[in-house]
């Protein structure tokens, strides 16, 4: 029985590449792993995301050759249950829950994952934002139910700030067979904006004025605007210093765009005002919503990757402009699962003030159902 | 009669007119009791006597309404769906092949001789049905129950139940089951009629046992010249045409191909130099069950799993007839299309067209060449006008790499058959069941086997004249079709250019006598057109015949042609988008409508790509580029150091940092005002659309609730409706005239909406979640349909894939050798389309139980062959029981009477899916030995086994002793 892997280069997108085969079962290799660096082969962080991916399957065989720089990965099943990772600190946690996201409801058992680490970076989604978007994005597909939740929380310790870490995220999934298709075509007006402003080991007054920065901005269009501030102390606070603000908004049709910013690492780059940040993150929310759709920019993969795995039946989305993340996706969807997608773009008519150009997704589903689940 | 009179009259009732009793119905009379309900007239009698047995009848009652519930699922069957697959199953010499004749004469008035392979027939306006003889050979049966959609059961009631029919009900019940019909046959045999009638009734009653209660057996009373009575064949058509199926769970989730076409497409070099070469093998069939990817795994039942390297779709070679409103259907339109018994004439390819002639046919055919263009150029023509697509596209001589004609293949087959005698081999196999034993030896006394159907074979010869006559008719009428509807060819350079490249033609010397049949067809039906066509071809001809020379670079495959005596090849350069090529309207000038909708399918896909700018090039079609990019020359120094260059950007992509943000454009600067207002209808607080307004809505709502009277003042307030305000303003825009139409359309969406309203507030009452859950897969099903529905096919088959119902060529490379030359049409052949993951292997966990008719129990570790999924294959089972803390006992033997579990390795297959296991595929008993049903698939099982280990002690402390084990 030939199972036909596929050969990529590079190390970009090593998360698509090692999810979508987990998924589809195919065998992949991935060449030229910054063969070309001064520092070749795989770095702590994606080895890290391979071990974790490790703990989450059963049977699968991953080779790394001597210089890190191939690396062939014959995916097993999904096997869940209970799963504790230390999260390597150069990425924050984000990067390895976007993963888990895509994979948690196509488990043999429901998942329950602890990483540690960094909860909160500049270049990851951070959990507030994956919790408070990823999650309602998921519920739509019909991947719901008691115990589906990320949680930023637990006894010791939570948030953990860039580069120290020593945050703790919990996130639970529950097990779905099938996913069902959706047609999210009328995102809806705002009707609201949350928001959550942190900070850790720095002068409770930060997360203040990063809300009263943010709202000044804000109010011009809502008056609904509540951000709460999230203060952290002792040993809840992690390992470094930092604040940040996350932003979403909710539409009518319970549709969620989200923008983010946090402040740059202690010891590398220059510190922020948190009046700057709140400004700057509230204004990315304006970009977000300018952009606008159904799903918001960072989590277009896994709506679309959700609409792949659909059962066969026209689903539809539509979304802002496609990112170029979603769009090496898009490629690796059709090769691992020979599905493309109709993509129609949107133009705003001539007096509607709604922002850019949108772009409709359309696609049917492979009919995948989940085969690690048990039939009792 | 006497006794009449002697009967003693009794006293007759005598009405009481007075007395209480008297009293007491008169009162009820007029009091006037007139209701008609008993329950009303008589309440006691209709009391709760009960509220325990009450309960139980409500519970009852609904238990029965539940249970009539499916759980709906989204009606997923094209629009033109696929042929029905009926397979024809029995034991031999039961009739089968009779059965399919006189189905497929029945329907299209054609004769069938050899029943060889699938045949595909039209059968009515919307139905097509494809008929599959399966031979007795329980891997057939295993294969054919998977593609069947309708399987009749032929039963041979002289003999009674034979242990086929038994093992194919078994089969089919593991595999979900298809619609059954069973049909009794050889009931002349019986002269008694109430052996006869009793017989029926036996019969009858097994088979709903097996089957279900009332499923449908059909009688098939005897044979009339070795043909099944009109009548009754007719009656059986109709059951079938009007027959709807039930969704199986196996065939709905995969792609499947019953294959009605193999060529072998290897290079005839390679076959010359290793005759055991893997070969290149392309299958045709029509695609079932769902969607089926390019490129996607398949697995050929017996032979193995494959990637396909392409798959097209081609023109329907038996396609529904037109949306016409009629009755029935007329003569041309009842096709017969069956390449491996040799019928189905001009047959499309991707790149070529065939006519396929039987082999002794061209013989006598060749000596005379001269009439030959005539029919050819008709041929030609009906194939240019048939399809859109070809007629876009250039025609030229096929080079080289001519495939193995499927009548080629199927010589040997036939050859292997005839060594088989089904009179001196067949092994009848009788089903005995304990209770009806005395009758059936009753039966089997007065049965024989000396029914035969020598008849046959003295009809064939003339049979397979009919059979081309019917042919030439056919193809004959659809270039009459062709040329009734063109012009007189007007002289076109390019279109002389392109009957030059068809030069094979005035070659061919395989139609060479076919005239007189011609003619006999001719003569009744029309005279006018003739006279013209006849003009139009042989001026073609000419023509030809002058370009041949031009064309001499394809001479060399014309003496190849010649050899090969009934083979025409005709290659037609496809572009992917055929409308897309400028030269489309060279060929067209015969059909003038057919032009009119590829210039609409080009303007309407020029208009998709103008609205995309590019989005859909950006994403899928920058691939190929970037592919090409990375062939970088690497520059060596003195052979032992190679230049690092700075990375180009392509490499720096491939090598960049992995995250999915998205940064925002620079370009926006969200402190000016402008930007700002860009976004503002994004929030409640902005303008919304106009049928949403608030405003808007304010107003419906006074229109619709408006007026009201208040009960305690007794006033009256009228709401404010739109049509007096609408009246007002009239009198000041009554000019304008499109303005009615506006109100109109106001008016009718007022109306639509307050239905809307009225629909929700009243139907949706006592709407349960069942009907809820149908209307939601309802929708879905429209919008599924709705979707790709005003696509051109090619554009559509790379979103959707390729839909059921479509003709398609499945090209294969790397098939093993055995497989082309061990071909037998016989045996069906199925290209099974597998899922995500369904290629990989591992370990299964099933529910397993030893069939109860099978007499032996099982081993753990005796090989086992499984029939899962598409699959059949051997394995190695592992038996054992689940105890009571969870774990996994091994089992040496499965129970006599119970389930229990079997761990296998072996292909990965979703949960649920039924299999059955058999221990040699021959044998004189029931072969089934088990059934069951995947649960669980894993990487690893656990499994426990009971240890006895013998040893003595060798070291004893206070209440510990160790033990040493002496190891076997």
């Amino acid at each position: 029985m030939a199972s036909h892997g596929l050969t990529y280069e590079g190390c970009n997108f090593l998360r698509q590449r090692l999810v979508l085969s987990t998924l589809s079962g195919k065998r992949v290799k991935i060449k030229n792993i910054r063969s070309k660096d001064d520092e070749p082969g795989l770095r702590d962080f994606e080895a890290s995301f391979i071990r974790l991916l490790d703990k989450v399957t059963n049977g699968s065989t991953i080779e790394i050759n001597q210089t890190g720089t191939v690396l062939v990965y014959q995916p097993g099943l999904l096997y869940g249950g209970t799963v504790e990772h230390d999260c390597n600190p150069q990425r924050s946690v984000g990067y390895y829950l976007e993963a888990l996201l895509m994979l948690g409801p196509f488990m043999k058992s429901p998942l329950k994952a602890t990483l540690r680490g960094v909860t909160n970076d500049l270049t990851d989604p951070t959990v507030d934002l994956l919790k408070s978007t990823a999650l309602p994005v998921m519920k739509k597909f019909g991947i719901d139910g008691e115990g589906f939740d990320i949680k930023v929380r637990t006894s010791w310790y939570s948030r953990g700030m860039a580069p120290g870490g020593g945050g703790e995220v919990v996130f639970t999934c529950p097990v779905r067979k099938t996913v069902r298709p959706v047609q999210l075509t009328d995102p809806g007006k705002i009707k609201r904006i949350r928001g959550v402003a942190y900070s850790v080991r720095v002068s409770p007054q930060m997360g203040n004025r990063i809300v009263e920065s943010a709202r000044g901005i804000l109010n011009q269009f809502l008056p609904d605007i509540y951000i709460y501030t999230d203060h952290m102390k002792g040993a809840n606070s992690g390992k470094s210093p930092g604040f940040g603000l996350t932003l979403v908004a909710e539409t009518l049709n319970g549709c969620f765009l989200s923008a983010e910013m946090s402040s740059t690492p202690q010891g590398q780059g220059d510190p922020i005002l948190p009046e700057d940040l709140g400004r700057n993150c509230a204004k990315l929310l304006l970009e977000e919503i300018y952009r606008g759709g159904c799903v918001d920019s960072s989590n277009q993969s896994l709506a679309l990757l959700l609409m792949t795995l659909g059962q066969q039946d026209v689903s539809k989305v539509l979304l802002g402009p496609l990112s170029p993340y979603t769009i090496e996706f898009l490629r690796h969807i059709r090769d691992f699962f020979q599905i493309m997608f109709k993509i129609e773009v949107q133009k705003p008519l001539e007096d509607e003030r709604k922002g850019g150009d949108k772009v409709l997704m359309t696609c049917v589903g492979v009919g995948y159902s989940n085969i690690s689940k048990t039939l009792k | 009669l006497e006794m009449d009179g002697k009967v003693k009259k009794q006293k007759p009732h005598q009405q009481k007119h007075s007395g209480p009793k008297a009293e007491k119905k008169k009162l009820k009379k007029q009091n006037g009791s007139t209701e008609e309900d008993e329950r009303k007239r008589n309440p006691k009698a209709f009391a709760v006597q009960s509220a325990v047995r009450m309960a139980k009848t409500f519970h009852r009652a609904q238990d029965i309404k539940t249970k009539k519930h499916h759980v709906p699922v989204v009606d997923r069957t094209p629009l033109e769906p696929p042929p029905i697959v009926i397979v024809v199953v029995g034991p031999p010499k039961v009739g089968k092949s009779t059965l399919i004749r006189c189905l497929i004469k029945n329907f299209t008035r054609q004769k069938l001789t050899d029943i060889c392979g699938p045949v595909t027939i039209v059968s009515g306006k919307k139905r097509r049905l494809t008929f599959m003889e399966c031979n007795n050979d329980i891997n057939s049966m295993i294969d054919l129950a998977k593609v069947a959609d309708l399987v009749l059961m032929l039963i041979d009631a002289s003999f009674g139940f034979e242990m086929e029919t038994f093992e194919f009900l078994n089969i089919c019940q593991v595999h979900g089951f298809p619609r059954i019909m069973g049909v009794l046959t050889h009931l002349d045999a019986f002269k008694n009629n109430k052996t006869l009638r009793k017989t029926k009734k036996n019969l009858k009653h097994r088979f709903w046992t097996e089957v279900y209660q009332g499923a449908k057996l059909f009688y098939l009373s005897g044979m009339v010249y070795g043909e099944y009575q009109n009548q009754e064949v007719k009656n059986l058509g109709r059951f079938i045409s009007v027959m709807k199926f039930r969704p199986l769970v196996w065939q709905t989730s995969h792609p499947y191909v019953l294959a009605d076409r193999i060529e072998d497409l290897t290079d005839p070099e390679r076959l010359r130099t290793d005759p055991k070469c893997d070969r290149t093998v392309s299958l045709y069939g029509y695609l079932r069950g769902t969607h089926l990817k390019n490129k996607g795994q398949v697995h050929i039942p017996g032979v193995g799993d494959f990637q396909m390297s392409d798959v097209n779709f081609l023109p329907d070679p038996c396609p529904l007839p037109g949306t016409q409103k009629k009755r029935a259907l007329n003569e041309k339109e009842r096709l017969l299309y069956a390449p491996m018994a040799g019928v189905g004439g001009v047959v499309y390819d991707k790149d070529a067209v065939y006519i396929d002639l039987p082999a002794n046919h061209v013989k006598q055919l060749q000596e005379e060449v001269r009439p030959t263009t005539e029919l050819v150029q008709s041929l030609i023509e009906t194939h240019v006008t048939l399809d859109a697509k070809m007629a876009a596209s250039k025609v030229s001589l096929f080079s080289g790499s001519a495939g193995l004609d499927p009548t080629d293949i199927m010589q040997e087959g036939l050859r292997e058959i005839h060594v088989w005698d089904p009179h001196t081999q067949t092994q009848r196999r009788k089903v005995v069941f304990t209770g009806d034993e005395e009758e059936e030896n009753d039966v089997s006394g007065s049965s024989s086997d000396e029914d035969d159907d020598g008849s046959d074979s003295d009809q064939e010869n003339q049979e397979e004249d009919d059979d081309l006559s019917t042919f030439l008719k056919e193809a004959r009428a659809k270039s009459e079709k062709a040329t009734r509807g063109s012009t007189p060819p007007v002289k076109k350079p390019k279109l002389e250019e392109m009957k030059g490249e068809k030069e094979v033609v005035t070659e061919a010397p395989a139609f060479a006598d076919s005239e007189d049949e011609l003619e006999k067809s001719e003569a009744d039906s029309e005279g006018e057109g003739e006279a013209e066509r006849a003009g139009d071809s042989g001026h073609c001809s000419k023509e030809s015949e002058e370009d041949s020379e031009e064309e001499e670079e394809d001479g060399d495959d014309e003496s190849m042609e010649e050899e090969i005596g009934f083979m025409f090849n005709f290659m037609l350069k496809n572009k992917l988008f055929s409308f897309l090529i400028p030269r489309c309207d060279l060929s067209v000038g015969t059909l003038k409508w057919k032009e009119g909708l590829q210039q609409k399918a080009s303007a309407a896909f020029l208009r998709h790509q103008e609205a995309a700018p590019n989005l859909r090039k950006l994403v899928y079609g920058s691939v190929v580029e970037a592919e090409d990019s990375e062939e970088e020359e690497e520059e060596e120094l003195g052979g032992l150091f190679r230049v690092n260059r700075p990375q180009k950007s392509k490499r720096v992509q491939a090598n960049a940092l992995d995250c999915s943000h998205f940064n925002p454009d620079i370009s926006h600067n969200w402190d000016l005002e402008e930007m700002l207002n860009s976004i503002r209808d994004c929030f409640v607080t902005g303008q919304w659309e106009e049928g949403q307004d608030a405003a808007t809505l304010l107003k419906e709502d006074e229109e619709l609730y408006g007026d009201f009277e208040d009960l305690e003042t007794g006033k009256v307030h009228k709401g404010v409706t739109g049509d007096e305000s609408d009246e007002a303003d009239d009198e000041d825009q009554q000019v304008k005239m499109d303005d009615e139409e506006v109100q109109k359309n106001k008016r009718l969406e007022k109306k639509r909406r307050l239905k809307e309203r009225f629909d929700t507030e009243y139907d949706d009452g006592d709407a349960t979640y069942f009907d809820d859950l149908k209307e939601e897969m309802q929708k879905q099903a429209e919008l599924n349909r709705a979707e790709f529905e005003d696509m051109d096919d090619e554009s559509r088959v790379q979103y959707e894939g390729f839909r059921p119902g479509m003709y398609v060529r499945l090209e294969i490379s790397s098939l093993p050798c055995e497989f082309v030359t061990n071909f037998d049409p016989h045996y069906p052949i199925i290209i099974g389309g597998l899922g995500t993951s369904e290629g990989n292997v591992g370990y299964l966990q099933m529910r397993l139980k030893k069939h109860r008719w099978y007499e032996r129990i099982l081993k753990t570790r005796d090989p086992l062959i499984l029939s899962l999924g598409w699959r059949r294959f051997q394995t190695i089972p592992l038996y054992h029981i689940e105890d009571h803390n969870g774990r996994h006992r091994l089992l040496k033997y499965t129970p006599q009477h119970m389930h229990c579990g079997a761990s296998i390795w072996g292909p990965i297959t979703p949960q649920g899916t039924g299999f059955l296991a058999v221990q040699s595929v021959s044998g004189a008993n029931f072969r089934i030995a088990a059934t069951g049903v995947v649960l669980d698939l894993d990487k690893s099982v656990t499994i426990v086994k009971k240890l006895k280990l013998i040893g003595y002690p060798y070291k004893i402390f206070q209440n510990t002793c160790f033990i040493k084990v002496h190891y076997i």
